[in-house]
């Protein structure tokens, strides 16, 4: 597996920021936005130009986002052995989920929708799936090839989707993953939806004041159990499950039905009880609404949910990579036998009192559970388990 | 065992397809570009229905009276490329013309593609599977692919099936900026004819409801295969193995319905797929129908629903003719920019 963050740039960095309870959010400095200052993102302190050079990845149109995607997927590739005949084996699939793809580039793509004689180098760049054929053309690859939008939750069905496609039969090898860069777009779209914290985000606390972006990537290697061979294990991707909380279109239900049910299915698609969980990795943005609905659905499903916390005050709500960048979290989790802490919950929400983990602790886990719930309702909760 | 069995189908495209599809009357492109017939759209609430952008609109327009056929359905799967293209616009507008002040949020909320899965579910209350496929040419398919995965493992289970792309200002600037649509005067009529580079842009909203039943089914889909690559003699062996894979034995494929667009550039694809086929083979082109778009392959899997039951093709279609009167099986070819390819093996039920 592979991952770039606010708190590192491979998994190695991740794991040890995470252990430290450090975190990555701050001013803005990458790029101009009213907002640079008041509202903290978790932000990679690499320019783009900086990780085009260190990828010696410079092909015209080019985006920041395909640049992180990039760095992920190669340190995936390079920890998974993976040959180049592996990666254009017909049974390779990619699949990618994101939601700003190259829509980064905000200004660039404002001046190019509406130029009438020639556009810049960008102009094939801004949809989502350019991030996934740049990888497919740089890497030749001839498997299925995915991208996914579901907005906050899309790396996490890019997951399931690359699992079903091995369970399917359709795939041996799946390469499964999500990225998104901050860009002035998300940037003013969550901030007028008022949901913006000015300050580091405090996820499940009392008086959280909402959610800060972030910027990531991160792939993982899934692969059909006969052609593991004795490559090193991290673990088994057991459950997952997708359902819609047929609510609001960026707010989620009072009762947390598609939470419920998201989580319930992914329990259910492993065959394991709520009680096996040892661990959730929440997706507490930090907002009202996510925070309570998501405590109400843990204590419908759980009634004394197991130790969890989201990892959104340490890198920032990565969107359509968070999937992606927590499942790894979470299978370090695992692999590692230890959990991290949440950041920042002084006072656990008064209605469900249920207090994120605040220390680093080594505990005995066989089961995790990852969270992600986006905008339209879109939620997916996925299940991995110690090999 | 197909990928699913097709039990219904809605369109609604620049052509007369809903709520009845009557192909005898050809509708032309205004400005260059095949945009959709909106219907009345009574199924929406007005005030629901004032917020939705064009995108969102014709895919509800479409999908709704599909999932009121049934109590429930299982899951709704959508392949788009470009919804949410036009909100997306107005929000970067906002963001230049206010200087990033007090901007309203509702563009920002309905410019993600998801839009118009999550309000089919909304409108719906459904409570299952939704996803949006957004792999641009290879949108549809890879939620058809989706749906064949969930029916292989629930085939009692019912899903939504269905691709949309609008023409927003944005994406048609930015598509003509690359030269993906032809610069000189042009009609449908001359379309295929003219040997210069670039199509037509167009527009529809397709919608499927599939499951693992065969009984009373308009139509199979027994195998999709997709393929990233710029080399038409890729696409002639994938051809070659994918009909020896999937066609059964003593069969053969008694009608293509092929993706060309009028594009010179991108010709030699469909040639190719053409050549690899029986010589005297029919052969029908619908981009003049409903233009060029990155799920248009969802068209021709309507078409070839629509030919399947009516077993006649109106003559404006027709690339080349042959004896045959009954098909059985029916093999789509597209291509997106020559970069993206897909076949598709349709069979009737007979």
């Amino acid at each position: 597996m592979g991952v770039i963050s606010a708190i590192g740039n491979t998994v190695a960095e991740n794991r040890l920021a995470l252990s430290e309870a450090r975190c990555g959010i701050s001013a803005l400095t990458l790029f101009a936005t009213k907002y640079a200052d008041s509202r903290p993102c978790g932000e990679i302190k690499l320019s783009t130009d900086d990780l085009s050079l260190q990828l010696n990845a410079n092909e015209p149109g080019i985006t920041r986002t395909s640049l992180l995607a990039l760095h992920a997927f190669e340190e995936a590739i390079r920890d998974g052995q993976l040959s180049p005949a592996q990666l254009t084996d017909a049974d390779t699939a990619l699949i990618g989920g994101t939601t700003v793809g190259g829509m980064c580039l905000t200004d660039e793509l404002y001046q190019d929708a509406q130029q009438i004689e020639s556009g810049s180098e960008y102009i094939n760049s801004y949809d989502c799936s350019s991030v996934t054929m740049y990888l497919q053309q740089r890497y030749k690859m001839n498997g299925i090839i995915n991208t996914i939008n579901t907005a906050c939750s899309s790396a996490a069905n890019a997951i399931m989707y690359g699992a079903r496609l091995i369970k399917a039969g359709l795939a041996k090898r799946a390469i499964v993953g999500g990225v998104d860069s901050l860009a002035k777009f998300t940037i003013n779209g969550f901030n007028a939806l008022h949901i913006l914290s000015p300050e580091i985000c405090t996820p499940f606390d009392e008086g959280r004041k909402g959610l800060n972006l972030g910027e990531g990537a991160a792939f993982i290697i899934l692969e059909k159990e006969e052609v593991v061979g004795n490559k090193k294990l991290y673990a088994e991707i057991t459950g997952y499950y997708n359902s819609n909380d047929a609510y609001h279109p960026s707010s989620l239900s009072d009762a947390g039905d598609g939470p419920f049910l998201a989580m319930n299915g992914a329990l259910q698609t492993a065959r394991l009880s709520p009680g096996s969980i040892g661990f959730i990795n929440a997706h507490g943005t930090g907002t009202e609404n996510n925070d309570l609905v998501e405590s109400r659905a843990m204590l419908k499903l759980f009634n004394q949910p197991p130790p969890f916390a989201s990892t959104k005050s340490n890198v920032g709500h990565t969107l359509g990579a968070a999937g992606a960048i927590e499942a790894v979290y979470s299978i370090l989790n695992l692999h590692h036998q230890e959990i991290y802490p949440g950041l920042n919950c002084k006072t656990p929400i008064s209605e469900t009192n249920l207090k994120p983990v605040d220390r680093y602790k080594k505990i005995s886990l066989q089961h995790v559970m990852s969270n992600s719930f986006g905008f339209g309702g879109n939620c997916t909760s996925l299940i991995f388990s110690k090999c | 065992m197909p990928l699913f069995y097709i039990h219904h189908t809605n369109c609604i495209s620049p052509q007369q397809t809903f709520p009845d599809a009557d192909l005898s009357v050809l509708h032309q492109p205004v400005n260059y570009k095949l945009q959709v017939i909106e219907p009345k759209y009574d199924g929406i609430p007005p005030g629901i229905l004032r917020r939705m952008s064009k995108a969102v609109r014709i895919g509800a327009g479409a999908a709704l009276p599909l999932l009121n056929k049934l109590p429930a359905t299982d899951g709704i799967i959508i392949g788009t490329a470009n919804a949410g293209m036009e909100d997306c616009f107005h929000f970067l507008k906002q963001i230049v013309d206010y200087e990033e002040g007090q901007l309203t949020p509702g563009n920002f909320v309905q410019s993600t593609p998801n839009a118009i899965a999550a309000q089919l579910s909304m409108i719906s209350h459904n409570n299952g599977y939704n996803i949006t496929h957004v792999h641009l040419g290879l949108a549809f398919e890879n939620a058809a692919i989706d749906a064949g995965m969930m029916i292989k493992e629930q085939p009692e289970h019912n899903y939504l099936l269905g691709a949309v792309d609008d023409i927003a200002t944005y994406n048609y600037t930015l598509n003509s900026l690359a030269g993906w649509f032809k610069k000189e005067a042009f009609t449908t009529d001359n379309l295929y004819e003219l040997n210069t580079p670039g199509s037509l842009a167009g527009e529809a909203a397709t919608m499927f409801l599939v499951n693992g039943n065969p009984f009373n089914a308009i139509a199979q889909l027994r195998a999709l295969h997709t393929i990233h690559s710029t080399d038409e003699i890729i696409i002639g062996e994938q051809l070659k193995t994918f009909l020896e894979k999937h066609l059964p034995e003593g069969e053969k494929i008694d009608l293509l319905i092929s993706g060309e667009n009028g594009d010179s550039r991108l010709l030699k694809y469909y040639t190719t797929c053409e050549n690899g086929l029986l010589e005297n083979v029919m052969i029908v082109r619908f981009k003049h129908l409903c233009g060029e778009y990155p799920t248009a392959a969802a068209m021709a899997l309507w078409l070839s629903c629509y030919i399947l039951q009516e077993n006649q093709i109106p003559q404006h279609l027709i690339k080349q003719q042959s004896a045959d009167k009954a098909f059985k099986n029916i093999l789509i070819y597209n291509n997106y920019k020559g970069a993206q390819h897909s076949f598709m093996l349709v069979s009737g039920m007979g």
